[in-house]
């Protein structure tokens, strides 16, 4: 009881001081009661979680808003993904007698954390996004990863929601339905695909099966895409749920939801006519990129398995603020889009991107060296910027924070003119030096990547230069983004 | 007068098993170096199962990896020894980097006791340590003067050869004597990545050097605009050494 006292004590002080408590509170129930996320988890009746390398925030915030339609839900927000985090987000929601006054859950689950938490808590469904090396995991121990989700998983009963894409995670799929536990799983459209001209040393590139090489017919992004082994015969599996973006919408096919002809018209109509499709609908996505497309899917996948419509997601996402440095739009003159970087294949994912937005652009790029961005910035040559140079389209760049002058000399290398970039160490010197230059070519957009300890500053500097009367034009980037 | 056409053949070692540590971006180093200079350079990635042909290269990388995917290297550059001694003693240049460096020498003991044989070229052991010695680090080296990057690495290494440098702030080999890395004929090895090469030109440059000499190619190098280089480097210095 003192623990949870404790912790809703920390949390409504840190209310009170206006900031969000998303991990301390649980910090110090757990320190005073080591075995508080039992004790409140055995209250819940049901609980989601998502896990995976990339996508675990966006993937979760995007349930959350359509789940909440339904009812109130205890959510982890802003990637608090360890215990306190979890603990945190369900003191939230406990009374002063340790009571638990909601009963379902969605929590974004770091991959490590789950096999601790799983047996606590009631889990009916997992979602996991994808595998890929993290910067601070550099020992190639993506086994040890997916080892960690398998013992997680087999605690449990809970369906299964997976990647078919991503090699590593079909594994995780074949074992759930061998099981005979319930399984969904999701994947791009082959129109996306991208020929596999740009092999890089790719994570899960081998058949985990046998050990041999795989053949792709093409990538999504990362080791993502329609892969298949010559010697076993392990392969890519059609999966059940499939999407397709058409500028801002997802059109997804899936088996829940019947072709409007034989079922009314629940499902939501297409002006576009993609409609024409039997068993498809079309939903606006909130967020932007193939990658936030990637999240999207997941979610869906999941909310069409517990029975939600079509219209019913698209009222959920209808008011959704993506988290913070996922594709976030600002209103600054020009118009910038914020999002976090952390390691190669997230990283490369956003510059794909950002690169497929239409227009010329300015890019911004902040690198930090603290302890929670990874000391070591190796990782940035690991990263493709090459993309920079080969795909054009990029005005200019400005590299800042307290690596700025590593990154200039990273994109020299990646072959990027050095006459177009500039280097301003100091992170409001840098933003203001992006916009001015987007402002000075004719209203280019910025496009700001950050490492973790640069992203919340670099909000706050975008957040202050946001203009109230923003033009027609910004303001209609937005309506494209959310409508 | 025409400067006859030079071309550098370099072989990237077992891409597959040693990546840690953006070995690329030394690679993506020498390979514009030469390039801004009109020097052709073609690196072949090698993987366990290609026959490797030293004497087919001008310089070797060789990069880290999980002790693991270091033991199915070692042994496989084991089998190989003989002719590693004769391209070494012959003056092939060779930059080795982390696990690279470790295999250069007698063994690597183990935490558990157990020793992975190295190739033996030189005498040089490690052994890994209690702890990892991880950080910045920037050295001093007679030849190619201050060097920065990172380190990270539970092995402490000992040798009687001359070293790539003297630490000036960090680890270095083994966190005790002081040295770092080793110098031999025109072997360098070293614990610094980060990657190794894009911050320090002046080692670059020395690489090229040695490795257009060795191939019997005119070594002169045209001067480079370093100047984002030498900015990297001394921002590096002022803000994550002296401060």
């Amino acid at each position: 009881m003192l623990a949870i006292w404790i912790g809703k004590l920390a949390l409504w002080t840190l209310r009170l001081l206006g900031r969000k408590g998303t991990s301390l509170p649980g910090q110090l129930a757990l320190r005073l009661n080591p075995r508080i996320l039992e004790a409140l988890g055995r209250q819940l009746t049901s609980c989601i979680v998502v896990t995976g390398t990339n996508g675990k925030t966006t993937t979760t915030a995007l349930l959350a808003a359509v789940l909440r339609v339904r009812g109130p839900v205890v959510v982890n927000t802003d990637g608090a993904n360890l215990q306190q985090g979890l603990v945190s987000a369900l003191l939230v929601h406990t009374d002063w007698f340790g009571r638990l006054r909601t009963k379902t859950a969605l929590f974004e689950v770091d991959e490590a954390t789950l096999p601790r938490v799983a047996a606590v808590l009631p889990i009916r469904w997992v979602v996991v996004t994808n595998l890929f090396r993290d910067q601070l995991d550099r020992y190639g121990e993506l086994d040890l990863a997916l080892a960690k989700i398998r013992d997680g998983l087999q605690q449990t009963d809970a369906g299964l929601v997976w990647n078919a894409d991503d090699p590593l995670v079909c594994r995780l799929g074949a074992e759930t339905r061998r099981q005979g536990k319930p399984q969904v799983s999701f994947g791009l459209h082959p129109d996306h695909l991208q020929p596999p001209w740009r092999d890089l040393v790719r994570d899960g590139a081998f058949c985990l099966a046998c050990g041999n090489r795989l053949q792709y017919d093409g990538f999504f992004y990362g080791q993502l895409g329609v892969y298949r082994c010559c010697h076993c015969g392990f392969a890519r599996p059609d999966p059940d749920v499939v999407g397709r973006l058409e500028s801002a919408s997802l059109i997804v096919q899936s088996r829940h939801w019947p072709s409007p002809a034989a079922h009314g018209n629940r499902l939501a109509a297409d002006p576009a006519g993609a409609g024409t499709f039997a068993d498809q609908a079309s939903i606006a996505l909130p967020v932007r990129g193939l990658y936030n497309a990637y999240n999207a899917l997941a979610a869906i996948s999941l909310l069409a398995e517990l029975g939600f419509q079509p219209d019913e997601i698209q009222a959920g996402w209808a008011s959704f603020q993506p988290p913070l440095g996922r594709m976030q739009v600002f209103a600054t003159r020009p118009t910038s889009v914020l999002n976090l970087v952390k390691n190669p294949a997230g990283c490369d994912s956003v510059l794909r991107a950002i690169l497929a937005e239409p227009g010329d652009k300015v890019l911004c790029v902040a690198i930090n060296d603290q302890a929670a961005d990874g000391r070591d910035v190796s990782w940035l040559w690991d990263a493709d910027f090459e993309l920079v140079a080969d795909l054009g389209g990029v005005a200019r760049c400005v590299t800042t924070g307290m690596r700025a002058e590593d990154m200039a000399l990273r994109l020299k290398y990646a072959g990027y003119p050095p006459g177009h970039i500039e280097c301003v160490p100091d992170l409001a010197a840098g933003v203001a030096q992006a916009l001015a230059a987007g402002w000075s070519l004719g209203g280019l957009s910025v496009y700001v990547l950050a490492t973790y300890t640069a992203l919340h500053p670099v909000a706050q500097l975008l957040a202050e230069r946001v203009v109230a009367d923003a033009d027609p034009t910004q303001a209609a980037v937005h309506r494209a983004s959310v409508s | 007068m025409p400067t006859p056409r030079r071309r550098l053949f370099i072989a990237h070692l077992y891409p597959d098993l040693l990546n840690l540590y953006a070995d690329r971006g030394n690679i993506q180093t020498l390979r514009r170096r030469c390039e801004w200079r009109g020097i052709e350079v073609e690196v072949a990635a090698v993987s366990l199962t290609d026959e490797l042909q030293l004497g087919d290269y001008h310089l070797v990388l060789l990069g880290g990896g999980s002790d693991r995917e270091q033991e199915i290297v070692a042994e496989a550059l084991r089998r190989r020894r003989a002719e590693w001694r004769a391209a070494v003693n012959d003056g092939l240049p060779v930059l080795a980097v982390c696990g690279g460096y470790q295999l250069l020498g007698s063994y690597y003991q183990l935490r558990d006791g157990r020793q992975v044989e190295g190739l033996g070229l030189l005498d040089l052991v490690t052994q890994a340590g209690p702890t990892r010695l991880i950080g910045n680090i920037a050295i001093d080296s007679p030849e190619a003067g201050r060097i920065v990057g990172f380190e990270n690495h539970s092995g402490r290494t000992r040798h009687h050869h001359q070293p790539l440098g003297r630490v000036i702030a960090g680890h270095g080999n083994n966190g005790e004597d002081g040295w770092e890395g080793v110098r031999y004929l025109n072997v360098f090895g070293t614990y610094i990545h980060g990657p190794l090469l894009p911050k320090n030109p002046r080692l670059a440059d020395l690489l090229l050097h040695t490795a257009l000499r060795y191939a019997g190619l005119p070594d002169h190098l045209d001067p480079l605009d370093d100047r984002l280089e030498w900015a990297a480097h001394e921002a590096f210095v002022a803000r994550r050494i002296e401060s």
